[in-house]
């Protein structure tokens, strides 16, 4: 069924991969393309796995892949639509007269016919419209013809432009519009009192060619836009607030900090130790040099040992944050999957370790046992406590703690001396609020005299930020 | 055209035969993609867990087109002396030394440092000529007339900087030697890189390469690979074997048996003159296929069930 396609039509399937969190570069396109002319268009499986050497570059990605393999080479294309499509309409008998309809056309379709030409024969202007080719594709249903005219008045409206799905209604219009269907329609309006039977018959004429319609529209919307409106509905819900989050796009926002901590991690994961190479250490060089006469046979080089960059992460689970203590969590979740030396706590009152928890468990297991182990009302001093008493020794100069909490402390010490020993004794000390930062130091909040005591204090509450500062924590863990 | 030596590549179904020839039973998917690598003229990516026959596709892909192999074993601080080439310091020094007195006899009557250095300088730089380098697996392989099969295998386990160095080779076939100039591979080789998803490759390798992802085979697929490698093996025994070898892929394993491991088990199956899948002979055997002790303890819990899923 490729045959006949195009490069055109590879240059749209690429466009449609990359709707599909599949990016694909110019440059890979062009290999795609040379690919295809070297592997024809005829054997179907053979085009589909080399397509998938070029163009996949992960066993996600080629999952992706093959998905979108199927639905955009599935998808009938204007050429052999007459093969596909008549299957796919509602009432078949009238659609292929090469197969069946040639029986019926004897007995069922004659007489409603009959009843639009007698009509037609009164009125010139109705005879005209039945004899434009149109009326004649659709009645004769001559699918070829009928798939031309479509794709004529497709480019004349610009279907393929389409961006959001509610746009389908006006595009719909639009197309049958281009097509002149405006004129079905008046002649339906004069018929509808005069001439029922006819009436009847043009209108089924008229829901054909809407239906032929909105098909084309909706193949335009899904191969030039399903992407974009996924991105869109992504990018919405990264900016939105993560306690406005409602529960029906939970879904969704999994699925986003997966692809988010995905992301951080082909950015970040890679080697957390360097050695500094190709630089000779001189003093060493000469020493070895003595044996051989002051001829520097042996070289001795530079080398850098690193210490890896630790992360422990601190999120309050109590019921003031309730709301984004389940995203933080499953943020930390994700992050612990990118930086394997993240250590993970939690605390409403009593702080523990929940490392072990996100090793063992799938997200929302893990996140359910943290809410329901910790969860309650805050207190900063006996969490200090805690952390100081399980972690303290462990922090050293290339550790960085990140604290996610609103510091409401119910009015009572935070024991913020226990937070100034956490800060010298670790790299940087990060809290992350998800209040605004007006809302700091109002009420029970303690946050002012908590920003003196760390290296930065930010407020975070939708997943942008959230991003923006671990990707900053990450690329300065490298160096 | 290069391509011109890689003739045996240059239809998909001849490839899928030459290969089963040679003992490697590919699919389509593999012969579609070593097709597409040798007219591109792009290295492949091949990906998949260990043992699957990564590297052995490339060693028989030199075979089929009876080329020199060039093999780089990647590790953890390997760099551009191990990888490219490496100047023969030693023999530089020596030569030099050798060599004083020729100098002195060359420097002999110039006036002042200005002479002798302009002496010096019409010699050209000879220390640093093709003689006194040493060159290594990717500089070999661009240096083959002929055209070669170069592996660089589980390159994952290299660090991020040597995928950079990689990025000249793999895209211009070239290797850049700052004292000499620019090497351009005499023809350009079919290049494989091999990695266990260890970590993610960068983007910009992974631009410049086809991608293959080899999965655990088929039950079919393994039949016939375990029949061309082992061929004295009974066919109900290799089937047998095959169907519990996917039996036990599906328990919950630190690590699953790949193809190579249901290949030796095969051969040890062969060398004790079994002739069909029995607890004992499984008991016995089983740490052939399965490389942990908690792994075959588990195996082992399951092994009545797992022999009646086979013989069923």
């Amino acid at each position: 069924m490729i045959a006949g396609s195009s490069s055109h039509q590879l240059l749209d399937f690429i466009k449609f991969l990359r709707g599909r969190d599949v990016p694909i570069s110019p440059a890979d396109s062009l290999d795609a393309v040379h690919a295809a002319s070297l592997l024809g268009y005829t054997d179907r499986s053979t085009l589909r796995d080399g397509l998938a050497s070029v163009l996949a570059k992960s066993p996600y990605e080629e999952a992706r892949y093959h998905e979108a393999f199927d639905i955009f080479f599935g998808l009938p294309t204007p050429r052999d639509a007459s093969s596909i499509e008549s299957s796919t309409e509602p009432n078949d008998q009238n659609q292929s007269p090469s197969e069946d309809s040639q029986g019926n056309n004897g007995e069922q379709p004659a007489s409603p016919l009959s009843a639009l030409s007698q009509a037609a024969s009164d009125s010139s202007e109705l005879s005209d419209l039945l004899d434009s080719s149109l009326v004649r594709a659709l009645q004769s249903g001559d699918e070829a013809s009928l798939s031309v005219a479509i794709e004529a008045a497709a480019r004349e409206a610009e279907v393929d432009n389409i961006r959001l799905f509610t746009q389908r209604g006006q595009y719909t219009r639009r197309l049958l519009d281009a097509l002149g269907e405006t004129d079905l329609r008046d002649a339906a309006i004069q018929l509808e009192q005069e001439n029922p039977a006819a009436f009847h018959e043009l209108q089924e004429l008229r829901e054909r060619l809407r239906l032929r319609a909105r098909d084309r529209v909706e193949r335009a919307y899904l191969v030039h836009t399903s992407g974009d409106t996924e991105e869109f509905l992504d990018n919405t819900l990264s900016e939105v607030k993560l306690s406005n989050i409602s529960p029906h796009q939970m879904m969704r926002m999994r699925k986003l900090i997966e692809r988010m901590a995905r992301k951080l991690a082909s950015r970040h994961g890679r080697r957390r130790k360097r050695h500094r190479r190709g630089q000779l250490n001189v003093p060493a060089t000469l020493r070895a040099s003595i044996s051989t006469d002051g001829i520097p046979f042996t070289t001795r080089w530079k080398t850098v040992q690193r210490r890896r960059p630790q992360v422990m992460a601190i999120c309050d689970v109590s019921g003031s944050v309730a709301a984004y203590a389940k995203f933080l969590l499953m943020f930390l979740y994700a992050v612990q999957d990118v930086l394997p030396r993240t250590r993970s706590f939690a605390f409403s009152s009593t702080l523990g370790e929940v490392t072990d928890w996100f090793e063992a468990l799938p997200v929302e297991e893990a996140v359910n046992a943290v809410n329901r182990t910790y969860g309650g009302a805050t207190d900063y001093a006996r969490a200090f406590q805690d952390f100081a008493d399980q972690a303290l020794t462990d922090i050293h100069s290339a550790t960085t703690v990140i604290i996610l909490g609103d510091a409401r402390n119910n009015n009572s010490d935070p024991r913020l001396d226990l937070l100034a020993e956490i800060k010298s004794r670790c790299k940087r000390l990060i809290w992350l609020n998800p209040e605004p930062r007006v809302a700091w130091g109002t009420g029970d909040s303690a946050m002012l005299p908590v920003i003196r005591h760390c290296h930065l204090a930010t407020e975070c509450n939708n997943l942008k930020q959230l991003e923006r500062i671990v990707d900053k924590l990450l690329a300065d863990s490298r160096r | 055209m290069e391509t011109s030596f890689y003739q045996a590549l240059n239809d998909i179904e001849g490839i899928t035969t030459d290969f089963e020839q040679a003992g490697y039973i590919c699919t389509t998917r593999i012969a579609t993609v070593v097709y597409l690598a040798a007219q591109l003229n792009k290295p492949i990516l091949v990906e998949g867990p260990p043992g699957v026959g990564k590297t052995e596709l490339a060693k028989t892909c030199a075979q089929v087109i009876n080329k020199p192999l060039v093999r780089l074993q990647c590790y953890e601080g390997l760099d551009e002396a191990k990888a490219l080439y490496e100047w023969k310091y030693g023999k530089q020094l020596l030569y030099t030394q050798i060599l004083k007195e020729q100098l002195g006899d060359m420097l002999e009557g110039a006036k002042g440092l200005k002479e002798s250095i302009q002496r010096l300088h019409s010699t050209g730089d000879v220390f640093y000529a093709k003689e006194f380098l040493e060159p290594r697996p990717l500089l070999r392989a661009m240096e083959q007339e002929q055209g070669a099969v170069l592996l660089i295998d589980e390159i994952d386990k290299a660090d991020f900087e040597f995928e950079s160095l990689l990025l000249e080779v793999l895209s211009d076939f070239q290797v850049s030697i700052p004292e000499i100039g620019t090497v351009q591979a005499r023809s350009k080789p079919i290049v494989f890189l091999t990695s266990n998803d260890t970590r993610d490759l960068s983007d910009a390798l992974k631009r410049r390469c086809l991608h293959l992802h080899i999965p655990f085979p088929s039950i079919e697929l393994e039949a016939r690979i375990v029949a061309a490698r082992v061929p004295e093996l009974a066919g109900k025994l290799t089937d047998q074997l095959v169907r519990f070898v996917h039996a036990v892929r599906e328990l919950d394993l630190k690590k699953a048996p790949a193809i190579s491991e249901t290949i030796d088990w095969a051969r040890s199956l062969l060398l004790l003159h079994a002739e069909q899948l029995d607890s004992r002979l499984v008991h016995d055997t089983l740490n052939v296929l399965l490389k942990y002790e908690e792994d075959i303890v588990e195996a082992e819990d399951q092994l009545n069930k797992l022999l009646k899923q086979t013989t069923a």
